[in-house]
């Protein structure tokens, strides 16, 4: 499941381990000083509660979307992107997002970078079941 | 002894996450109005399946030829996916 533009972007959804130097290795250029990655880490609480592990579920239609994603913000900024999302049962401390964005200088490598998950938290159809210590569940965001 | 007033489309519903959960399955047929709209659709969805998809459904948005969609004036066609809101990252 590979997705790549006329641009080279890497835009992938896998249920493996995400390999974190991936997204940096996409993204390097001799022209770029700064390389920014942000890593989405599940954690162990929501709004309070104790949170035990997740389950990311996406849409078949999901890795086309999320290279629309990369590509609109490569467009809008100028610069490379590249995200790696996974899915399937996740534990405390997995990756569950790669994102990076590099460019000459750290500012608009910062700003890319946070676009970036931005776009895809909000138009990339992933869903998260969450399950708590105390052995309920329930599916984030409704 | 219905009146005629149309046929009536067969539309393939996918349902996924939350919206599965509330239909109990990933995917069936229903028979919608000629003309049908998303907003149509999110009334039948309601009336069939209740509060989860109530709350699935004014939330969340459909998958139409490809396209992530929310307006309910949308005509629906003949394949329809139903999306809760997103939640990755």
């Amino acid at each position: 499941m590979h997705s790549r533009t006329a641009q080279d972007l890497l835009a992938i959804i896998t249920s493996d381990e995400i390999d974190v130097r991936a997204v940096q290795k996409a993204v390097g250029a001799p022209h770029s000083g700064a390389v920014v990655v942000f890593h989405g880490v599940v954690r162990n609480h929501d709004e309070g509660q104790d949170i035990q592990s997740l389950d990311y579920r996406a849409h078949p239609d999901a890795e086309r979307i999320l290279a629309e994603c990369c590509r609109s913000v490569s467009e809008e900024t100028g610069l490379t992107v590249a995200a790696i999302h996974r899915i399937g049962h996740l534990e405390i401390g997995d990756v569950a997002l790669a994102a990076a964005a590099s460019a000459a200088h750290r500012r608009e490598a910062f700003d890319a970078c946070e676009l970036l998950v931005e776009r895809i938290k909000s138009t990339v159809p992933i869903w998260k079941r969450q399950y708590f210590t105390d052995g309920r569940s329930e599916w984030v965001g409704l | 002894m219905a009146a005629e007033t149309g046929t009536g489309v067969i539309v393939a519903v996918r349902y996924f996450a939350a919206a599965a959960d509330a239909a109990q399955c990933e995917e069936e047929q229903l028979v919608l109005d000629d003309g049908a709209t998303l907003g149509s659709l999110k009334v039948l969805l309601v009336e069939r399946y209740g509060d989860l998809m109530r709350r699935v459904v004014e939330s969340g948005s459909f998958l139409l030829n490809g396209v992530v969609c929310k307006d309910d004036a949308l005509p629906v066609g003949d394949r329809v996916d139903v999306l809760p809101p997103f939640a990755g990252g």
